[in-house]
């Protein structure tokens, strides 16, 4: 592959929580590298309790490194104070949980809409109305805009999550178990939006995930295993 | 999508969770707008009283015991072109005809048919005849009388020369009237016409003026002269007064200007007998005035003969062709012939001066005769002698009424020829410095002055007279009694701040609520928020949201506050009004609401529950956005150990010795500073209880676990879990039950001690007030004997007498600030020898060991010392210890007044105490004493207060036990309290509340967790107990705080006398509130476990 310009760089990243008073810090994550280019879409998968999420989290500036870095287009996420690293969130990424997490009080418009509140200044190429309508057509759920996550189905309110994710035009989308809480059906029509959305948007995806099924769709598969990752074996 | 639509969409589908902040919100601004309501509705109904008692009258000039002209009114009216009215005001009592009832302090008011122009309301009384009264509505209740029912009025017999002077005659001291009751007035009818501001009406009798002069023998005369303005015209004090100086004449102030016609002198003389000092000083300046003072003595001696009875008389050097020094004496012929005296013999006088309650002193003085003149000596002259009122008009000798006993048999037949003959001419003449010297007295030292024949003509003196003496020198003060009205209701007892004070806990009670039930909203919705910040917001935002939030829940609550609050406002009106009526001496009490008040309170409430929420925000949102969204509204973490994060609690647990300090400090302070040192320490003794439960809440929920932990111990880690809302419990509880304690300790109990002489009570079992003065000593048997009593009538007792100076009720019975209060005179050594009463404060840099003798340590041209009660001078009156005061003396003269120590809840509220000395030489005319404090042995006090008040009915004595008294003015703090223990009951009410709904909250929170408890083999039973314990920690734990917390607040009312712990009551009252706390924990467990709890595990 010719040398793109990564996306995201992880430098000798290491993540450990204070343990109790008699006890050693719990390391999570020790010493991860790592490079992705733009447009990639990686798995990472590993036995549970091994430190995905804390990675995805501190990939997404939602936690901060031990030690080591987490580069953004070549900016050390590090830098950057709370307002700047909500700003980049807003911005730069796209969050999908295991839970859908939608307000139960707004609509599905309106909860796709929510991420343009965060960044009231951002004026995006394409209006954010338009997006959304095109975004919700495009996964299925144009006619259940003003319908409440209340009167969906898990598959819906997972697809209106996508769409909320990527409403910002982020350049990353990260997803946590985003088919954990779905059926088969959902999870593959779910995993199929996701990979067709990384295409035609554009947008690198890392995703964390159990099921091997939907990794090894992935353009790569890393596996996270003592805190370090490794290319998963076939 | 705007942050306002989402704002809306969350108000409308977290509506149910809403509801309680709303509720929330809603009372603490119903509580502040109604607090607010209440004070307005007091001011406003004091402006009304003040409306109602003054109607249109502006000014007013009350001359008491002077009588001036009723014409004035007239010639007033017209120098400033407004309605003046002239009437009689004197002090009655009233019984009706079967003398089933009585009225003392009846205000008896002699008036002309102009007198209802001045109402505030039209008011259309015919001309009253002479058989007919008019009473108010005060007065016919306390008499049962209707129109067309018999009353019976008795006015002391105005006396122009005071009754403590010297030859004053005692009889003939009161007028009797059996009237017809014509009608009853109301209030709106000028029914309350009073000059003092006061809530509480005086009971008023309206008679004819003309009929009422007729009686008193005071023909054209008129002691009240009152001058009307439209509502809202303002008219300048000076003008009036300066218009009044004008008007007035000679006549006015008892003065009397007339030409001799055996000599052609002008003479000035009054019929006050003795010239006041203002007029005397002022006359004397003029060119050839003389001064004449001339006294009424008991006997001439010469050697073994003597001559009883005689007039001598004082003249200046100049009287006296051949001069006479001051130890020398002329005499008449007819006085030489009949004591067979000659130049150069020693002439002894004797004569009585009266001292205090009319006790006579004989004096003696001796001269040297030097010379006798014929009784055709210009000297000779029966104008000398003034009208003594009870010698000038006597037929005889025997009918004279000198004041004291004249010795009739020793009156010979020679003497009452003199009398035929020469009537009042002196006997004898001395120098004018002898004679002030022997005969000066508080009314005068000379009793006329005298122009040379020819100086100028009489019109020119009277011209000069009246230029030179200020009628206010006489005692003619105009007062601006509209504009001290208005200072006086609206400078009252603000009731808006004394609700507010007393809701305080309340209010604080319903935030903290209000709090608790947004936290729980906000703990719902964590998630929410984690996946807020997720997506970019920042926490601030995030906050800022859920806080408009708040802002429209809080602004609905408030809204919905602003009618409730005027319904609460009502409500304590009529608490005011009809159950709690002693602390306010009326019913008449209404309810008013400006707009402007309610939302001002209406507001506040917002912006302390909008507050509230803030602070339950401020600390949201600062979790990882992971554990957020992961855990919601699960576990609090538990924190770092105690020993790292405990500053501010232990900051903040510090703050209970800073408030033990002012504890401590407060006994040095004294009371005045009782209130807010125990507003103050009780708070910072709650917030450092709170602090230590917090730390305590923090201990448990890191400690390590116990090796065999029980139910008990696990209850205890369970009640650390949600540290804050358990800490919003305990502060709820702990509020309420810290108020209910303290107040019930704070009550005062007159009963108490009441026989000690540092009580309230001084040790006196009697108090007692006359409507008429008493002007003999009640402790010697002759002033006894004076009104029928023997010496056994007090059982071996005694009488503090006082002088009375009527004011307004500087008492906290009186809602209205006092402008002027009521003056008491009393002589010094009377208390201080007796060690009555305690002192709470005593004037910086002033010794406190014998607090009474402060009274008499001023010297000359010093403030003058007043001692007053704590209460009345805080409260009553706005001022402090060692306060430099300014009043008006009885001529109009600016004296200023030092407060030099407080009393402590004493009977003495509602007046200042001076030494009688400066009481007589400030208000010279107050005649007697009208209070009294009396001793006797408390067995006989019921006996003595019954032959008092028959012995003195016609004076009007109302008796009183002291300890009743008392209670009557610890009754408004009392009734004070119990507002506020109703309120601290009301919170406590809601602190009961929020322990149930942490209840209902946590026992659903935990729903999986004990349904494991079950599948574990638990049986519901212990698990019931166990969320019973660990609630009940809370409840025990707040009421425990707010008890101690109370317990040491209080220690200053404990301290001082009449205080003490009430035990009984107090035990009995926790056990109340503790039982009522743990029935509602009990069952809301109950109901809160009442479904199956297993099916929680199915579903997770």
């Amino acid at each position: 592959m010719a040398a793109q310009p990564l996306l995201l760089e992880l430098r000798n990243l290491a993540k450990a929580y204070p343990a109790g008073e008699e006890g050693k810090p719990l390391a999570v994550l020790r010493g991860i590298t790592l490079g992705i280019a733009a447009g990639e879409s990686i798995a990472i998968v590993g036995p549970s309790g091994s430190g995905k999420s804390t990675l995805l989290n501190l990939v997404g500036a939602l936690d901060h490194p031990t030690s080591g870095e987490v580069l953004f287009h070549g900016r050390n996420l590090a830098g950057l104070d709370e307002l700047a690293l909500a700003d980049f969130r807003s911005r730069e990424i796209g969050f999908i949980f295991q839970s859908h997490l939608l307000l139960p009080q707004c609509t599905l418009w309106e909860n796709v809409l929510l991420p343009t509140l965060a960044c009231p200044g951002h004026k995006p190429v394409e209006p954010a109305e338009h997006r959304a309508t095109r975004l919700l057509a495009r996964v299925g759920l144009k006619d259940r805009a003003n319908h409440r996550p209340g009167q969906l189905s898990g598959g819906e309110r997972q697809r209106a999550a996508v769409v909320r994710a990527l409403i910002n035009s982020p350049k990353l989308l990260l997803a946590d178990e985003p088919t954990g809480s779905l059926d088969r059906a959902g999870a593959q029509n779910l995993a199929q939006l996701l990979l067709e959305l990384n295409q035609e948007e554009g947008v690198t995806l890392i995703l964390i995930t159990h099921a091997l099924e939907l990794a090894q769709r992935m353009g790569r598969i890393l596996e996270l295993v003592d805190g370090q990752l490794h290319p998963a074996q076939p | 999508m705007k942050a306002r639509d989402l704002v809306f969409r969350s108000l409308v589908f977290y509506a149910r969770t809403h509801a309680g902040v709303v509720l929330g919100a809603a009372l603490a601004s119903t509580i502040l707008a109604g607090a607010l309501v209440v004070g307005d509705s007091v001011r406003a109904s004091l402006r009304r009283f003040a409306d109602d008692r003054l109607g249109r009258v502006a000014f007013a000039m009350a001359g008491n015991e002077r009588f001036f002209r009723a014409a004035l009114a007239d010639e007033l009216a017209a120098r400033l072109n407004l309605p003046v009215v002239a009437a009689l005001q004197l002090p009655a009592t009233a019984t009706t005809a079967e003398a089933t009832a009585r009225a003392n302090h009846v205000q008896l008011l002699g008036i002309p048919p102009d007198f209802w122009k001045l109402a505030g309301h039209p008011a259309s009384f015919a001309d009253l005849d002479t058989n007919t009264v008019l009473v108010n509505e005060r007065l016919a209740g306390q008499l049962g009388l209707q129109p067309g029912g018999t009353l019976l009025l008795r006015t002391p017999k105005p006396s122009l020369l005071s009754r403590e002077a010297p030859i004053s005659p005692q009889e003939d001291a009161s007028t009797a009237l059996r009237l017809t009751v014509g009608a009853v007035l109301r209030d709106d009818q000028f029914g309350r016409f009073s000059l003092q501001a006061n809530q509480v009406a005086p009971g008023n009798a309206f008679v004819s003026l003309a009929h009422l002069q007729a009686r008193l023998e005071l023909p054209g005369r008129a002691n009240l002269l009152l001058v009307g303005a439209e509502p809202g015209q303002a008219i300048a004090t000076n003008r009036v007064a300066e218009a009044l100086h004008q008007a007035w004449q000679l006549a006015d102030a008892q003065l009397e200007l007339r030409t001799l016609p055996a000599t052609g002198e002008t003479e000035l003389r009054t019929s006050r007998v003795f010239l006041e000092a203002p007029v005397a000083n002022a006359v004397l300046e003029m060119p050839q005035a003389r001064g004449i003072l001339t006294y009424f003595v008991n006997e001439l001696r010469c050697g073994s003969q003597s001559t009883p009875y005689s007039i001598v008389s004082a003249l200046p050097p100049g009287a006296y062709p051949g001069g006479l020094a001051d130890h020398e004496i002329l005499v008449s012929q007819w006085l030489a012939e009949d004591l067979s005296a000659k130049p150069g013999d020693s002439l002894s006088l004797a004569y009585f001066v009266v001292g205090s309650r009319r006790q006579l002193e004989e004096r003696q003085h001796t001269f040297t005769i030097r010379g006798v003149i014929p009784m055709t000596d210009p000297l000779a002259d029966r104008q000398l002698m003034p009208d003594y009122p009870g010698l000038a008009k006597a037929d005889h000798c025997r009918d004279w009424d000198a004041g004291f006993p004249i010795k009739l048999d020793r009156i010979r037949a020679k003497d009452e020829k003199y009398w035929q003959d020469y009537r009042g001419t002196p006997k004898a003449f001395i120098t004018l410095g002898t004679g002030q010297q022997l005969w000066s007295n508080r009314f005068g030292n000379l009793t006329a002055v005298r122009f040379p024949a020819g100086a100028e003509a009489t019109s020119r003196i009277e011209a000069r007279v009246r230029e030179s003496i200020r009628p206010a020198g006489v005692g003619m003060v105009m007062q601006p009694v509209r504009e001290m009205a208005a200072a006086a209701a609206t400078q009252g007892q603000d009731f808006g701040q004394l609700f507010l004070g007393f809701s305080f806990f309340l209010v604080l009670a319903a935030l903290i609520l209000m709090g608790l039930l947004f936290q729980f909203g906000v703990e719902q919705r964590l998630a929410e928020a984690g996946t807020l910040l997720a997506l970019g917001f920042t926490p601030g935002r995030v906050r800022r949201l859920f806080l408009l939030e708040a802002g429209v829940l809080v602004g609905l609550g408030s809204l919905l506050g602003v009618p409730a609050g005027c319904l609460y406002g009502r409500a304590m009106i009529y608490g005011l009004t009809h159950l709690w009526q002693s602390a306010v001496g009326t019913p008449s009490l209404f309810y008013h609401a400006a707009y402007p008040t309610l939302l001002a309170g209406a507001a506040a409430g917002a912006a302390v529950a909008w507050a509230s929420a803030w602070w339950t925000l401020r600390k949201q949102f600062q979790r990882p956005v992971q554990e957020l969204i992961a855990r919601g509204a699960e576990l609090e973490p538990a924190g770092p150990p105690l020993r790292q994060k405990t500053s501010p609690e232990m900051l903040l647990a510090t703050f209970a010795l800073v408030g033990g300090s002012l504890v401590m400090g407060a006994g040095a302070l004294g009371t005045d500073y009782a209130a807010p040192v125990f507003f103050l320490a009780g708070a910072l003794f709650l917030a450092g209880g709170l602090a230590l439960a917090g730390l305590l809440l923090t201990a448990q929920a890191t400690a390590d676990g116990a090796a065999h932990p029980g139910l008990a111990g696990i209850a205890l880690r369970n009640a650390a879990r949600r540290r804050q809302r358990s800490l919003a419990t305990l502060g709820l509880l702990a509020c309420g039950s810290f108020l209910i304690v303290a107040v019930s300790v704070n009550r005062l109990d007159a009963s108490r001690q009441a026989d000690q002489r540092r009580s309230g009570t001084g040790g006196f079992a009697l108090v007692a007030e006359t409507s008429l003065p008493v002007v003999h000593d009640l402790n010697t048997p002759a002033g006894l004997e004076f009104y029928g009593l023997d010496a056994t009538a007090l059982a071996g007792g005694s009488a503090v007498q006082c002088r009375v100076r009527e004011g307004d009720d500087a008492s906290c019975l009186n809602l209205n600030r006092a402008q002027v209060p009521r003056f008491l005179g009393v002589p010094p050594e009377a208390l201080q020898s007796r060690g009555a009463f305690s002192f709470a404060t005593v004037a910086r840099g002033l010794p406190a060991d014998q607090p009474w003798r402060l009274l008499s340590r001023a010297g000359p041209g010093e403030p003058v010392p007043v001692i007053g009660d704590a209460a009345s001078i805080k409260w009553a009156m706005g001022r402090s210890v060692g306060d430099l005061l300014t009043f008006l003396d009885e001529r109009g003269r600016p004296f200023q007044a030092r407060i030099v120590a407080a009393l402590a809840n004493s009977i003495l509220q509602g007046c200042l105490v001076m030494a009688e000395t400066d009481f007589i030489q400030l208000f010279p005319s107050e005649t007697g004493c009208r209070f009294f404090l009396v001793d006797t042995p408390p067995a006989q006090a019921a006996p003595v207060s019954a032959t008092l008040t028959r012995a003195f009915r016609d004076v009007g004595m109302e008796v009183t036990s002291a300890s009743r008294r008392l209670d009557a003015f610890n009754a408004v703090q009392n009734t004070y309290l119990s507002t506020f223990q109703l309120l601290g009951g009301l919170g406590l009410v809601l602190g009961s509340v929020g322990v149930a709904l942490v209840v209902l909250r946590n026992v659903h929170e935990r729903r999986s967790e004990l349904a494991l408890m079950v599948a574990m083999g638990f049986r519901v039973r212990a698990i019931s107990r166990l969320v019973l314990w660990e609630h009940s920690y809370l409840l025990l734990g707040g009421l425990g705080v707010g008890t101690l917390s109370a317990a040491a607040a209080v220690l200053p009312a404990l301290r001082s006398p009449g205080g003490g712990l009430p035990y009984v009551p107090l035990l009995i009252l926790l056990a109340a509130v503790v039982s009522h706390g743990l029935l509602w924990t009990w069952a809301v467990v109950r109901v809160a476990l009442h479904r199956p709890l297993l099916a929680a595990l199915r579903n997770e």
